[in-house]
């Protein structure tokens, strides 16, 4: 059996290196150290899953004053949605307690797997704003943002507010059940279904995953599933890492890292399935 | 850039710096034993295979807010830090609540008023 200090070093490691990646892909540490580190370590998933939490929020936190201060994250945008979406994520993350650990599994399993299919179509909408509905407009769901690369000014609103009420609590259950953050959701159905600009799209994800994450973790916190022993090196190793991969993003190559990440979430999603099957 | 972008921010990065120095020096607090965890890691690697219920029952560890009257020892101290990470969101979303109403936006004061209850009943759910 291998001596009790070897399994931190070994989770340090293995999140600095998720925290590059993430980076370097532009996925949140969550949707990768879940089914990662489920498929490599002892722990159960119910560790697992609150460290992915905690660290997803804490990235979250991390990122959101930056992007607020760039301009390129907004509360107006986000807020409606985080106040569902959290919501949903607390029952998502009492749904995944009270469930057989191999049937989240299988879920855990399909999700990822389907995140990987989600990642490798991923079209994404230029900045033109769209015509936008009554229930964006009530809620004062627009605002002006100032996109350095174009070197202007970007007026956005949104359309299909309620359908993305929907959308939103659906990605909130799904963070609370599995711990995956929901930076992979939450860009698509901010640019693709609510037709905000992308780079504002992103940035308000980061804010909003600081919201939704905070509920679910809750959660976790109140139910014992925070180990430390898991919960700090993963935290301090995927923070650390993503600073190493914000100095490499210049020289990366994102198509390349891209298919690195689809490949390692069809690998531990596959894996997470076969886990749930007993195979 | 807006007051309450600005104001937000400011309270979030506070917040989140604070939680992360008590974060790393909490833990190696815990991982060089400068104080005694309640669980001592060679007993823990025996529990983390199983799922929290078990857990919970084999280790005698407490639930809900249960790990304040434990926070003297080193590995439940980790989870003050944790706990600040839980609530800098509601603290930020709170101090919004003023800045909104001042501006006019009573739906949106009324929507983070809604989100900070909503984040205490997950707390202390």
């Amino acid at each position: 059996m291998m001596d009790w200090w070897l399994w931190p070093i070994a989770l340090f490691a293995v999140t600095f290196a998720i925290g590059i990646v993430a980076v370097l892909a532009g996925v949140g540490g969550g949707v990768l150290f879940v089914p990662i580190v489920g498929a490599l370590f002892p722990f159960h998933l119910d560790f697992v899953r609150a460290a992915g939490l905690l660290l997803a929020l804490t990235g979250a936190l991390s990122a959101a004053p930056a992007l607020l201060r760039a301009g390129l994250a907004s509360l107006r945008l986000a807020m409606p949605l985080a106040l569902i979406g959290s919501i949903t994520s607390i029952v998502g993350a009492l749904v995944g307690l009270a469930l057989p650990t191999d049937a989240v599994q299988i879920a855990l399993g399909a999700t990822i797997l389907a995140i990987a299919a989600l990642m490798w179509r991923s079209p994404a909408r230029g900045s033109e704003a769209p015509a936008g509905d009554a229930l964006g407009a009530a809620l004062r769901m627009n605002g002006i943002y100032h996109d350095a690369a174009l070197g202007r000014d970007v007026e956005w609103r949104v359309r299909r507010t309620p359908a993305a009420f929907v959308v939103f609590a659906g990605i909130g259950l799904l963070a609370g059940m599995f711990g995956l953050g929901a930076g992979w959701a939450n860009v698509p159905a901010f640019n693709l279904l609510m037709g905000a600009p992308l780079k504002l799209a992103v940035g308000s994800s980061g804010l909003l995953l600081s919201v939704v994450d905070t509920s679910a973790a809750w959660v976790y916190l109140n139910r014992g599933a925070v180990l430390p022993l898991i919960v700090a090196p993963s935290i301090i190793g995927v923070m650390l890492g993503a600073k190493v991969g914000a100095r490499l993003l210049l020289k990366a190559r994102p198509g390349l890292v891209r298919r690195i990440v689809i490949a390692l979430l069809l690998i531990s999603g596959t894996r997470a399935l076969l886990k749930g099957f007993g195979i | 850039m807006s007051d309450e972008h600005d104001i937000y921010a400011r309270w979030l990065a506070w917040g989140t710096y604070i939680a992360l120095a008590v974060l790393i020096a909490s833990f190696l607090a815990y991982a060089f034993a400068l104080r005694d965890p309640h669980l001592p890691p060679q007993e823990l690697v025996k529990l983390w295979a199983f799922p929290v219920d078990h857990y919970i029952v084999a280790s005698g560890a407490p639930t809900g807010w249960g790990w304040l009257a434990l926070l003297h020892k080193s590995d439940y101290l980790i989870f003050s830090a944790v706990a600040m990470l839980g609530l800098v969101t509601v603290v930020c979303y709170a101090r919004l609540v003023p800045l909104l109403l001042a501006q006019g936006e009573r739906w949106r004061a009324l929507i983070a008023v809604l989100q900070v209850l909503v984040l205490l009943g997950a707390a202390l759910y």
